[in-house]
């Protein structure tokens, strides 16, 4: 390791959580993936049925709901991986002028509004759930409690939460550093 | 204030922070939020509206069809479709001078009737091609030209992720948009082609001509090539039928697809890791720029800012060819700077009703679908402009030692081609519209 790189607030702590960070989003994501392909097999599947209700079978009951309810819980699952491999898009023309330490700058501000937006997806979600599970609201067709599906998302906006502010502290070192890892 | 005012305000802080590298979906967010928060004096509604904002939007049935395409056009790049259209195509069109280049305009546009990516299909293609005009001597100009712009035809022919979701902001048929995106996209395709043909007659040392392949082997290539116009027909013949819904024939899609490429053994435990986790970031971005959308429009809503401009736009007795004209004309500049989709989401919730109080002679449905065809063929120019066009971008990192000059140089006269075929197309609606009103 070269000495810049040591540079930063608890610059091996940070890699470190890094690291750890990086492998359970990239594992949530793999498992919202999952979910992705089970609801593109699931729907498959009620479409063979629904054409073969001559032959007494038929469409998943539900197979909306399931697709609306797994998307969500995947879109979810998705955030936290997208964040930390940086890919929210930003426009970076402007800016490309100043110094790499002036970006890295910026970017630990792009990643602080982002907590803010990301904690407060969370944070809302929370009572959402909430409400949900003490109203006992239900979808139409399978009567699942959405309750159960908001709990579903909830590991992926509270970790993409965790994320964002991780990256904040990414950003500050990078600052300190002088330059971005990309 | 009035609302109009507020909102002028509200955009140019949003703006500010979005050019200080702010990421765009959270710009817009923490704008509309904080701009409902002022309006409603309150941040009650808001704070009960986002527990279920969030939510409701990533849970969205009609949504649901961006990650099913995504996947799709992961596994597509992965099955070696790719390679069989550029042989196809290589075979019947590369004894011409500069063949090669139009074969990976055409093989690019097959490719984006299963992906409805630019940049998949710039970076998918690219591999396949980048290499054999290399060794066919092409000029490194005309071969990068070539492959940026053709990439761009991986979202203009559907389907493609973009014009999903204008549909669901607009409210529009989505099968509809598709049809109506079919002759566009294939008159891109041609003029394209047109433009390799006419860069070598001006430039004769860019490319040679490869030797001519005899017809038996034209064909069986040919045959190659089935499994995409399958997985197309399937897709967009089953929502057209009505056999499916749109997200159903993009479920159907991403499993033939994955099948395909199972099958073919191109898809490993470690290449499926790799296009699900690409989905699934890219999923991520669009779906929170969605989300800030949503945050936006509520307050844009509040302030009456739509319909106020619209009023005034059509109060203001400008030609509606001029207002459309500038409209587009907004979407060049900022298209140079601002990714695609990120533009349609911003501009659409205002830009839209002025468009829509305009008179073109034209009724509204076909109008929104003209709009949205026009509108995506302006802001993909952004994808091979100077400065942050993102197809370039991939193209110089597949060619890495041609110099980014070249590829500049190389596009421009597929920019031109653009811009002549957008000009074309807004002129004359029916090559639009055409297609759409003899099939529905």
């Amino acid at each position: 390791m070269v000495g810049t790189s040591q540079a930063g607030i608890a610059p091996e702590f940070e890699a470190l959580v890094g690291r750890a960070l990086g492998r359970a989003a990239r594992a949530l994501a793999f498992a919202g993936g999952l979910v992705l392909t089970a609801i593109a097999v699931m729907t498959v599947l009620s479409i063979f049925g629904r054409s073969l209700v001559f032959a007494g079978l038929g469409p998943i009951p539900g197979d909306f709901e399931l697709v609306e309810a797994g998307c969500a819980v995947a879109v979810f699952a998705f955030l936290p991986w997208c964040q930390f491999r940086r890919g929210h898009v930003t426009v970076d023309v402007f800016v490309s002028r100043l110094s790499p330490r002036a970006q890295a700058f910026l970017a630990m501000f792009g990643n602080g509004a982002l907590s803010i937006a990301a904690c407060l997806i969370a944070w809302r979600l929370w009572f959402g759930m909430l409400d949900k599970f003490a109203y006992g609201e239900t979808t139409m067709i399978l009567g699942m409690k959405l309750g159960y599906s908001y709990a579903a998302a909830m590991p992926g906006a509270a970790f993409f939460a965790l994320v964002c502010l991780y990256t904040v502290w990414r950003s500050l070192n990078e600052t300190i550093r002088g330059r971005e890892v990309r | 204030m009035s609302g109009l005012a507020m909102s002028a305000i509200a955009f140019a802080v949003m703006l500010g922070l979005i050019f200080l590298r702010m990421p765009i979906g959270a710009a817009m967010l923490l704008t509309g939020l904080a701009g409902t928060w002022i309006v409603t004096g309150t941040a009650v509604p808001v704070l009960a509206q986002w527990k279920s904002l969030a939510y409701d939007t990533f849970s969205s049935y009609s949504l649901s069809i961006v990650p099913l395409f995504l996947l799709m056009g992961q596994f597509a790049a992965k099955s070696g479709m790719s390679e069989s259209l550029f042989r196809a195509a290589a075979d019947w069109l590369g004894h011409r001078r500069g063949g090669v280049a139009m074969a990976a305009v055409g093989a690019c546009a097959g490719f984006g009737a299963v992906c409805g990516s630019s940049l998949a299909t710039a970076a998918t293609m690219g591999q396949v091609a980048l290499p054999e005009m290399r060794r066919l001597r092409y000029s490194d100009t005309l071969s990068t030209g070539a492959l940026a712009a053709g990439g761009t035809l991986g979202i203009l022919i559907p389907p493609s992720v973009i014009l999903v979701i204008y549909a669901i902001l607009t409210e529009q048929n989505i099968i509809k948009m598709f049809v109506a995106a079919l002759i566009p996209g294939v008159l891109a395709a041609l003029g394209y082609m047109l433009t390799v043909a006419v860069y070598v007659r001006v430039n004769p040392e860019a490319a040679h001509a490869a030797p001519r392949v005899p017809y038996a082997q034209r064909l069986r290539t040919l045959i190659g090539i089935w499994p995409v116009v399958f997985i197309f027909a399937l897709v967009i013949g089953g929502i057209y039928f009505g056999l499916f819904t749109p997200t159903e024939a993009a479920a159907i899609g991403a499993a033939a697809t994955g099948c395909y490429a199972l099958a073919v053994g191109r898809l490993s435990r470690r290449a499926f890791a790799d296009c699900v986790l690409s989905a699934a970031s890219s999923t991520a971005m669009i779906f929170f720029i969605v989300l800030g959308a949503q945050a936006l429009n509520t307050f844009l809503a509040l302030t009456q800012t739509p319909q106020a401009a619209a009023d005034w736009v059509a109060a203001s007795g400008f030609s509606p060819w001029l207002v459309l004209a500038m409209i587009l004309t907004c979407y060049l500049v900022f298209g140079c700077v601002m990714d695609s989709l990120s533009m349609i989401l911003l501009t659409i919730p205002v830009f839209f009703p002025i468009v829509m109080a305009l008179e073109f002679g034209l009724p509204p449905e076909e109008l929104a679908i003209w709009f949205g065809i026009l509108a995506l063929m302006v802001v993909e120019i952004g994808l091979i402009t100077p400065p942050v066009g993102l197809n370039l971008f991939i193209i110089h990192s597949l060619a890495g030692d041609v110099p980014m000059s070249k590829t500049y140089r190389g596009v421009a006269p597929f920019v031109l081609s653009d811009v002549i075929r957008i000009v074309i197309l807004a002129a004359f609606p029916v090559i639009t519209l055409g297609l759409m009103r003899a099939m529905f």
